[in-house]
């Protein structure tokens, strides 16, 4: 199996905005879906998914409506909304953006003298 | 968009709570079953798929707590949860609760509505646009004027005599020929005239208004047309009326067809033209509006009485006029202009006597109407000193409401320690506390508002006497409500939240650990007794100034009025100059005493006027034959004898005893020499050294400005005049049948019967002597003397109220300060007993603590009561203001009281076990 990582912090709506983007979903779907697509290596905390998905519903950016599942049980289904999309939009670009910084940031090694504002002190004599 | 839908969210979430919380709960059961199914796919047993699902799943409770939050519910599910506990909290201490609920009830009530009627009363603004730009003209002039008669009211302002009314001629040149540019209007309110309508004949109040004034108050009728210039262009002929609004209602019952109707007005027939809109109450008064407006130049049909014609002479001066000042205009040009033109119009058409001063003119405020001068003048003190009194029944309620949250506060500071401690935020107890100080004061305010909205116009009711039939509405101020409604939250929060606050910011195990020597809890005991005393010092004040008043209506009562005031019913009658013209008036009198001593159950009628204890007085000239006149002076009106027009059974009806010499009799009638029966005061006031019977006197000139000789033939016993309050004076009886001016008076009935029936029978007597005539303010005796002590009950009740709830206030406050101090010494109580001290000693010691709290508030209010008690001086009647007997009394009746408050848990202390007490903490 491999290594599972904890979701971070505030990327929870994202994601579910992108999984019912693909199509509408139930919560378990939801969950189902973003679980598929990450190769079974985030962990969600299945409860902390409805919050979310109810904060999303009062925000307007999911529309939702009770339908039967594909075993045909009462359930109830989201999709995403014009508002949704465009939060989705939002969010991808901010995340694109902040990984860009953050992952520049990683990549710079120890420097090999340190950065100085003036240049480098005359030996002394 | 977002936050309407995210309303609509909540909207629908509230309403469809139950539904919601269903279809939370389905869409959980589906995904737990949703996962069980698919785990038991991987090859788990069904039981352990279940259970894995659900262990997956988290805690269910705690992520629909986290729904009902992200849909803004679980704020309101606490607000209701914070509520409940409130409401159990309140309903566990319904002594509290009633004590706290009532007490600001009552504060916020009485506040509203008196200080609804006087916002009403003193700063309310005539009805019409920008009342603001309004001024009244006054003329003003050092002792003594050229004005020698005046209908008006005059008075002496630093040492300069004011007038309010101009002659009429001198008007007229000065709104025609003056410079400043303004438009001056004129009006006169000439007091009740005989109205005929729709077949009942009834007394109305009427305005005359100049032909410009209706344009000049920018006033549109809200049916019909306004009075024009032409309507008042040629005298007697402007026989047009509008009508107030109140009046279209009480007699037409707002038909519009009221238009063109004719009304018999004093024998004049007038046609009505307009109705006027509801708020308009013309330029006199702001809170009654007369029933009638007419045009000016009708004056000489409906006024007489007066020695010089009132168009065009000079001698009396009775027009008062306004004038509209346009934003942004100088006053002092205006008023120098009509001075200019005033004078020179004064001097061409009177001559000054030597010493004499022709006024200036002066405009003033005549925003609030004419009559506010008067109303300030008569009512202005008495309103100011309920509002002050009110005012500190306000501050009572408030220190009361601080005192029972900080007993509680104490009482909970322990429950508090425990909910910190099991976990609760800090801000969720703070915001019980505040549930619970804003249900208690909403409550208070609620019943505040039912008090104030019913109280508002029950207390003019109170001031204004019933048969005068004037109803003044007082609009409910909400301002007013909620300014007192707003402070006593705020104390209610404020003491709520303080203690509150302060025992959540501690350790909790502190709270916890606390035993009844912290010295934290000592102070806050101390703020306590700073409170109560405080209740104390403003209950003695209170509860003296009750007592001076109910000592002063008590002392009113007292009087005796000289006559006999029970089995009288009193009405007024005036008989119009047009059909009953010169004698005819004393005539129509006399018919009316003979057919009304025919009545059923009548033993005698008599003729009067002014009637006895209505304010009316009537004085004049009192020369007596031989001596020098009585020099008029200024500072001593009262030098002159009080008259009395009246019947020849006057005596007899109202049963005065005659001491000496006769009463009236058949020999004096209109054609005999004029005779008169003078009082005992007079008699020793301007006769002290010989016998007053066979002496003559001359009264006020007549219309030939000819005095004639009145013969004294007898002497009655004193009798109260105009007032309860005024002491007996000298006063003059004469015939009115040998009045040439005589128009109206008082018909005073003595019977048994019952007033309304024979009020009944005495209605039908007059309207066969003439259907048009009405009878007005139609009343016993006994209730004018009521009206004539209207305010001085009103101060009575009102103020033994304000005792009363002061004083409950008060030994609720030593009750709760008490019961807790005991709680707190529970502990060192047990030990004294435990060392031996008496069981008497521990109460006493108690009972001391009270003493001493009861003792420095009683002083403190003492020395406020002493300090703030001449204020009243004029309203008080047959005792000092500082009565010891009143003062004194408030004084011991509050130490009792506190004692009693204090005995309660003075005797618990002395129970107390010491086992029990050690064992407590």
């Amino acid at each position: 199996m491999p290594k599972q990582i904890d979701l971070l912090q505030g990327t929870l709506e994202m994601l579910i905005l992108k999984a019912v983007s693909l199509g509408p979903l139930h919560g378990y779907g939801v969950l189902g879906r973003i679980v598929q697509i990450s190769g079974d290596q985030l962990i969600i905390q299945q409860g902390s998914l409805y919050p979310a998905l109810y904060r999303l519903e009062a925000a307007g950016a999911l529309a939702t409506e009770w339908a039967p599942s594909e075993n045909n049980r009462r359930a109830k289904f989201y999709t995403l909304t014009d508002l949704g999309r465009r939060q989705l939009t939002h969010e991808t670009d901010r995340w694109r953006e902040m990984s860009r910084i953050i992952a520049a940031i990683l990549r710079l090694t120890a420097p090999q003298a340190p950065l100085q504002p003036h240049p480098a002190q005359e030996p002394r004599a | 968009m977002s936050l309407r839908t995210r309303l609509a969210l909540l909207l629908r979430s509230l309403t469809h709570r139950r539904q919601l919380e269903s279809d939370i709960n389905d869409e959980i059961r589906f995904h737990i079953e949703a996962r069980t199914a698919d785990l038991a796919t991987q090859g788990h047993s069904p039981h352990e798929a279940a259970r894995q699902a659900r262990l997956e799943f988290g805690a269910t409770e705690s992520h629909k707590d986290g729904i009902r939050a992200a849909l803004g519910l679980r704020w309101l599910d606490e607000l209701v949860a914070d509520l409940r506990y409130s409401t159990r909290l309140l309903r566990k201490s319904p002594g509290f609760t009633a004590i706290a609920v009532s007490s600001l009830a009552l504060a916020i009530g009485a506040n509203t509505a008196i200080f609804s009627v006087a916002n009403e009363m003193l700063y309310a603004r005539l009805a019409v646009p920008r009342p603001r730009e309004l001024r009244l003209v006054a003329a003003v002039s050092p002792d003594p004027s050229v004005i020698h008669g005046n209908w008006g009211s005059n008075s002496t302002i630093n040492g300069q005599e004011h007038h309010d009314s101009i002659a009429y001629p001198i008007y007229r040149q000065l709104a025609e020929n003056n410079r400043s540019g303004l438009d001056l209007f004129a009006f006169k309110d000439i007091g009740g005239v005989n109205v005929t309508a729709s077949n009942q004949a009834q007394s109305a109040s009427a305005q005359l208004v100049s032909g410009n004034f209706y344009k000049d108050m920018q006033i549109t009728p809200q049916l019909g047309r306004p009075i024009l210039p032409s309507d008042d262009a040629v005298p007697g002929q402007g026989t047009v009326a509008l009508i107030s609004d109140a009046f279209w209602h009480r007699t037409f019952g707002g038909s519009p067809s009221v238009l063109g109707r004719t009304l018999n007005v004093d024998g004049h027939l007038i046609t009505i033209i307009g109705v006027n809109p509801p708020s308009f109450t013309g330029a006199q008064a702001v809170q009654i509006s007369p029933a009638l407006f007419m045009p000016l130049s009708m004056v000489r049909e409906l006024v007489s009485g007066f020695r010089d014609d009132l168009l065009t002479g000079t001698d009396i001066w009775w027009v008062n006029i306004a004038v509209r000042m346009p934003p942004g205009a100088s006053q002092p040009t205006a008023e120098a202009a009509l001075t200019n033109t005033f004078q020179s119009s004064v001097r061409a058409s009177i001559t000054p006597k030597a010493g004499e001063h022709i006024p200036t003119l002066i405009l003033e405020d005549g925003s609030r109407g004419l009559s506010y001068i008067w109303t300030q003048l008569q009512l202005g003190k008495p309103i100011h000193i309920l509002l002050a009194l009110s005012g500190l029944v306000l501050l009572l309620a408030c220190a009361n409401i601080a005192n029972l949250m900080l007993a509680r506060a104490s009482v909970r500071h322990r429950e508090m320690s425990v909910r910190l401690a099991l976990g609760a935020s800090r801000g969720r107890i703070l915001r019980q506390v505040l549930t619970e100080s804003l249900l208690l004061s909403a409550l208070g305010g609620l019943f505040g508002l039912l008090i104030g909205y019913l109280g508002r116009n029950a207390l003019p009711r109170l001031m204004h006497t019933s048969f005068d039939g004037n109803d003044i509405n007082v609009p409910f101020n909400w301002l007013i409500f909620a300014f007192a409604a707003g402070v006593t939250l705020l104390t209610g929060l404020l003491f709520g939240i303080l203690p509150g606050w302060r025992a959540t910011r501690e350790d909790p195990n502190r709270g916890l650990k606390e035993t009844a020597i912290s010295a934290s809890r000592r102070r806050s005991a101390w703020s306590g007794k700073g409170i109560v005393a405080f209740q104390i010092a403003l209950s003695t004040l209170l509860v003296a100034s009750s007592a001076l008043f109910l000592r002063t209506l008590v002392n009113l009562n007292h009087i005796n009025p000289g006559f006999n005031p029970d089995n009288l019913l009193t009405f007024n009658l005036n008989a119009p100059e047009k059909q009953y013209p010169g004698a005819g008036a004393a005539a129509l009198f006399q018919r009316l005493e003979d057919a009304i001593a025919g009545a059923p159950g009548v033993s005698g009628v008599a003729v009067l006027t002014p009637s006895f204890l209505t304010g009316g007085t009537w004085n004049g000239d009192f020369d007596i034959e031989g001596q020098a006149p009585i020099q008029f002076k200024k500072d001593d009106p009262g030098q002159f004898p009080n008259l009395m027009n009246v019947g020849r059974t006057f005596f007899s009806v109202a049963e005065i005893p005659i001491i000496r010499g006769r009463a009236f009799g058949p020999q004096d009638t209109a054609t005999s020499p004029s005779v008169a029966v003078v009082n005992q005061s007079l008699a020793r006031k301007f006769f002290p050294n010989s016998d007053p019977i066979g002496r003559r006197f001359k009264d006020d000139e007549d219309k030939n400005h000819v005095k004639h000789f009145r013969t004294i033939i007898g002497i009655c016993a004193d009798t109260l005049y105009n007032s309860v309050r005024e002491p007996v004076g000298p006063i003059h009886f004469d015939l009115y049948v040998d009045q040439k001016d005589f128009r109206g008076a008082t018909l005073m009935v003595r019977s048994t019967r019952p007033p309304d029936a024979l009020t009944a029978d005495i209605r039908q007597v007059v309207r066969r002597i003439d259907p048009d005539l009405p009878m007005t303010s139609i009343r016993t005796q006994r209730q004018q003397i009521d009206a004539n002590l209207q305010q001085e009950r009103l101060f009575a009740a009102l103020t033994a109220g304000f005792g009363l709830l002061a004083l409950l206030l008060a030994s609720v406050g030593v009750y709760g300060i008490m019961a807790y101090t005991v709680t707190q010494r529970t502990n060192e109580i047990g030990i004294r007993l435990a060392l031996g001290a008496q069981r008497s000693q521990v109460r006493s010691m108690v009972l001391r603590e009270a003493a001493w709290l009861a003792l420095a508030g009683v002083a403190a209010g003492l020395a406020i009561t002493l300090a703030l008690v001449r204020l009243v001086k004029s309203m008080l009647y047959g005792l000092q203001p500082r009565d010891p007997a009143s003062l004194a009394g408030a004084a011991l009746l509050l130490l009792t009281i506190a004692l009693l408050a204090g005995w309660i848990p003075a005797a618990r202390a002395s129970r107390v076990e010491p086992i029990e007490a050690l064992r407590h903490e």
